[in-house]
């Protein structure tokens, strides 16, 4: 009888820690807390290089040399008033920032950081999590494209239109990108990829083009410069975001910064070999890959001017898909000479 | 898509100043374009009448925070005709060193905005920070870095002494590095060039037709000039070539300004190494007898125009302002037609827009009751018809020539 | 012309090992130079009360007014006639016109630049 007893409450006490570390991975790491912290050090980083770049200071005074700057603005976009455009649908428009934030936070459970164990198939970590990973990528786009829609406003419009039409330049270069490492290593699941490179650093070098179509594509996702077109402020003021202000604008603030660090925690796994060592030497993998990422990203914001978008839909049909499909290319034809 | 209009302004970050522009859109091409005036009116021709002729001098600067030398120097050498005054020769020097540092502050201005505008801010960056070498240079000689105040009836107000000189000829050494690195390396970086060239266009017949001025018609083809065309100052004898572009584009009048820069760092070298000995003025009277003058001036945006008349006392009867912005909106309309959304701010911002200049609006006030109404052109242009259709029709009426 | 991919690129990297071009304002502030237009300074010794300034003024921005005269030490029996000024800087321009148009250089302008109050009625001096 004690022992039954015992063996229940060590079951309850198995089931708590269980729960307790999925609401860890939930909330704290890799969840909701690390990635707000995260982003909004990323989002300092990229303002402090593209100001150095730009012989310029960037953030300097909140926090040591600003770094809590992103933070400072976060929260005093928070407090401002937030207005709702009377002819808007209420409901979407309320309803899309949470809607974008829930979704690219939950793209970040699917990166393969010290929680994996390749053996095991969890509910984060399947055969074919790259796709849903690149699928649930796509729905920032329309997120955006939705929030300028339920503007009414003339200018959000135009923007929405601008993104879905980018929407269609960049996706399906990004995806034939994303693939092609995908293909080398036999596998669909972004953990398998990982080790698979892990095993054979050298391969790596065989991706060098994918990896930059990727970084380009990733780019025009996340609208930055030279890609900015949907929100260009010079022409169409704020674009998708017109009409938003105060704490809806803010989560919008925060889900581009997300987008940014699990864009580029995405193509760090499937092209720099993932993270390996465990929780430590994990996290200090992931930060140095994406960092470095988000250092190319904003050299090319400082080093380009804003396109036109018949000009980007040309340059990623001429361009970057070819690019993408020679990789595939490279790809199969190392893989058959590998066999 | 169907076709839709979309409002520029009077509030939008593409325009500094407020300024109204009506794009009629079908997707992304614009098929009419509208522009209205009257945002920005500050009556300052009015005032002009009611203040002596050396307070207007600070007025006419004020006209424009960028081009301010242009109309104080415009006014100024309008004055100095009505008052039949020959200017002492190291002051006109002086005026015209400073009305070249300004073309290139407001150039260098115009290059960091074309890149701002295309969505190029290192670009903005860059340009920004060299221009910074001018203003402290303007700062040094009149003592500010916006209103120099230079120019008084019958010279300069400030002489240059020779570690100024120095400084000068320092600056300029600096401005033409970066401005030959900007035409060699800046204007070929390709999404620049891109975004650029065949916007805008304005072929040559168009731009002389709807009476373009400053860079936009040099970029056309047309060399015109009035610091070569009617020397003022002491433009007759500086060594200097007008600039033209073919290409008709936004990147035509970017390269036609890159190229005035580099003439305006010759001349101002020039201008710092033969610079007379003498007086910077000579005595002005304060009362003008009656007279009339129109006063041409080469601003950084065109041609400026000031005509003044004079009524015996000590303040002037009408000013009547022509900043070369005005002269430059009917071909701005004809540019931006057929073009793509995404290029209005870079053809708009191609003119060197200074709204303020060129503020007009039309108020019409009735002679019985002293009732005034601001009328918009449309209506008026429909008040004017109605009019003319409910008078009896002259007769007997001959073509004159 | 030939287009060069990225061809700012050498150009904007050398920039990441520079000093920013900024002056960090408030801490640091930059020389100005010994002929800056900042504030009239009046100096009532040498004023004659002639009003050119008054009426050259572009802001209309000076006052001059009499005040009781002061004795003269050269000729006793003519006292010799005082004035003060009244600035009205929240109007002045900083055109340095009354140093210009001063017969008996009363004026000369200080290099003050700071000189930004929240109430305007604060920002009006009276030389004495």
């Amino acid at each position: 009888m004690v022992n039954r007893i015992l063996y229940e409450k060590a079951k309850i006490n198995g089931c708590n820690m269980a729960v307790l570390k999925t609401l860890l991975y939930l909330f704290v790491y890799p969840g909701i807390l690390f990635l707000f912290v995260y982003s909004t050090f990323c989002e300092w980083v990229d303002r402090k290089v593209y100001a150095r770049l730009q012989n310029r200071y960037g953030p300097l005074h909140t926090g040591r040399a600003g770094i809590l700057q992103p933070i400072a603005d976060f929260i005093k976009l928070l407090s401002k008033e937030d207005i709702v455009p009377e002819k808007a649908d209420k409901g979407m428009f309320s309803a899309l920032p949470v809607f974008g934030l829930t979704i690219v936070t939950l793209v970040a459970m699917y990166l393969p950081l010290w929680h994996y164990s390749v053996g095991t198939v969890s509910f984060n970590s399947f055969p074919g999590d790259l796709i849903v990973v690149a699928y649930l990528l796509t729905l920032p786009t329309l997120i955006f494209f939705l929030a300028g829609w339920h503007s009414s406003n003339l200018f959000s419009t135009l923007g929405g239109a601008r993104v879905l039409t980018m929407l269609f330049g960049y996706e399906v270069p990004l995806l034939l990108a994303v693939l092609s490492p995908a293909i080398l290593a036999d596998s669909w699941r972004l953990a398998e990829i990982a080790n698979f490179y892990q095993a054979r650093p050298l391969l790596l070098l065989v991706n060098i083009i994918g990896f930059f179509v990727a970084l380009i594509c990733l780019q025009a996702k996340l609208e930055r410069v030279p890609f900015d077109i949907p929100h260009a402020e010079t022409e169409i003021v704020g674009g998708t975001f017109t009409e938003y202000s105060g704490k809806k604008l803010a989560f919008f603030r925060l889900m581009a910064d997300i987008e940014m660090v699990v864009g580029s925690g995405l193509i760090a796994t499937v092209f720099m070999a993932g993270f390996p060592g465990g929780l430590i030497w994990g996290l200090i993998n992931f930060i140095i890959k994406t960092l470095i990422i988000i250092f190319l990203l904003s050299v090319m914001r400082a080093v380009t001017s804003r396109i036109r978008i018949d000009q980007m839909v040309n340059f990623s049909w001429r361009w970057l898909a070819p690019l993408a499909v020679l990789q595939l290319l490279i790809v199969i034809i190392l893989k058959g000479i590998l066999k | 898509m169907a076709e839709f209009q979309v409002p520029i302004g009077p509030q939008h970050p593409a325009l500094k100043e407020p300024i109204s522009l009506r794009m009629t859109l079908d997707g992304e091409v614009i098929k009419d374009a509208d522009l209205k005036l009257g945002y920005n009116h500050r009556g300052i021709e009015k005032l002009a009448e009611e203040r002596n002729y050396i307070q207007n001098l600070y007025l006419t600067e004020r006209i424009c925070g960028i081009c301010s030398n242009s109309h104080a120097m415009c006014y100024c050498q309008g004055v100095e005709k009505l008052m039949e005054l020959e200017p002492a020769r190291r002051g006109l020097f002086i005026r015209t060193l400073v009305a070249e540092l300004e073309r290139i502050h407001s150039h260098l201005l115009w290059l960091g905005i074309a890149g701002h505008e295309a969505g190029f801010d290192t670009f903005f960056m860059y340009t920004w920070r060299d221009r910074e070498v001018v203003m402290d240079l303007l700062e040094i000689i009149s003592g500010n870095r916006v209103h120099y105040s230079i120019n008084t009836f019958g010279g300069a107000r400030r002489d240059i002494d020779d570690l100024q000189k120095q400084k000068i000829l320092d600056g300029m050494e600096v401005l033409r590095n970066r401005t030959n690195y900007y035409l060699n390396i800046g204007v070929t970086e390709p999404t620049f060039i891109a975004r650029l060239s065949g916007v805008g266009k304005l072929t040559k017949e168009q731009a002389v037709s709807l009476c373009a001025v400053g860079p936009t018609l040099r970029a056309s083809g047309v060399p015109r000039d009035v610091r070569k065309d009617d020397p003022y100052a002491v433009y007759a004898e500086l060594p200097f070539e007008v600039c033209t572009a073919d290409s008709c584009d936004v990147l035509g009048r970017a390269v036609v300004r890159i190229k005035e820069l580099i003439e305006s760092y010759k001349m101002c070298e020039y201008l710092v190494k033969n610079l007379p000995v003498g007086e910077i003025k000579v005595k002005a009277p304060r009362r003008v007898k009656e007279n009339e003058v129109i006063s041409r001036y080469e601003a950084p945006r065109g041609e400026n125009m000031h005509y003044i008349k004079s009524n015996g006392t000590d303040k002037p009867e009408r000013l009547k302002v022509r900043a070369p912005t005005l002269a430059n909106y009917a071909a701005t309309i004809e540019m931006l037609k057929h073009g793509f959304v995404a290029d209005i701010p870079l053809i708009f911002a191609a003119i060197d827009p200074c709204i303020c200049c060129a503020e007009r609006s039309v108020t019409l006030i009735d002679s019985k009751t002293g009732e005034e109404k601001r009328m918009f052109f449309s209506q008026l242009r429909k008040w004017s018809i109605e009019y003319y259709t409910k008078k009896p029709k002259l007769t007997g009426v001959t073509w004159p020539f | 012309m030939k287009t060069k991919f990225a061809a700012f690129l050498p150009e904007i990297i050398r920039h990441l090992f520079k000093r920013p071009a900024t002056v960090r304002y408030p801490f640091e502030k930059l020389q100005v130079p010994k002929d800056f237009r900042g504030t009239p300074v009046f100096d009532s010794a040498k004023c004659i009360g002639c009003m050119i300034c008054v009426r050259d003024c572009p802001a209309e921005a000076i006052d001059i007014i009499r005040v009781e005269d002061v004795i003269n030490p050269d000729a006793p029996d003519k006292p010799k006639k005082k004035f003060k000024m009244l600035l009205h800087n929240d109007r002045c321009i900083h055109c340095a016109q009354c140093v210009e148009s001063c017969p008996t250089d009363t004026y000369i302008m200080n290099t003050d630049y700071e000189i930004a109050v929240f109430n305007r009625h604060r920002l009006k001096i009276e030389y004495k």
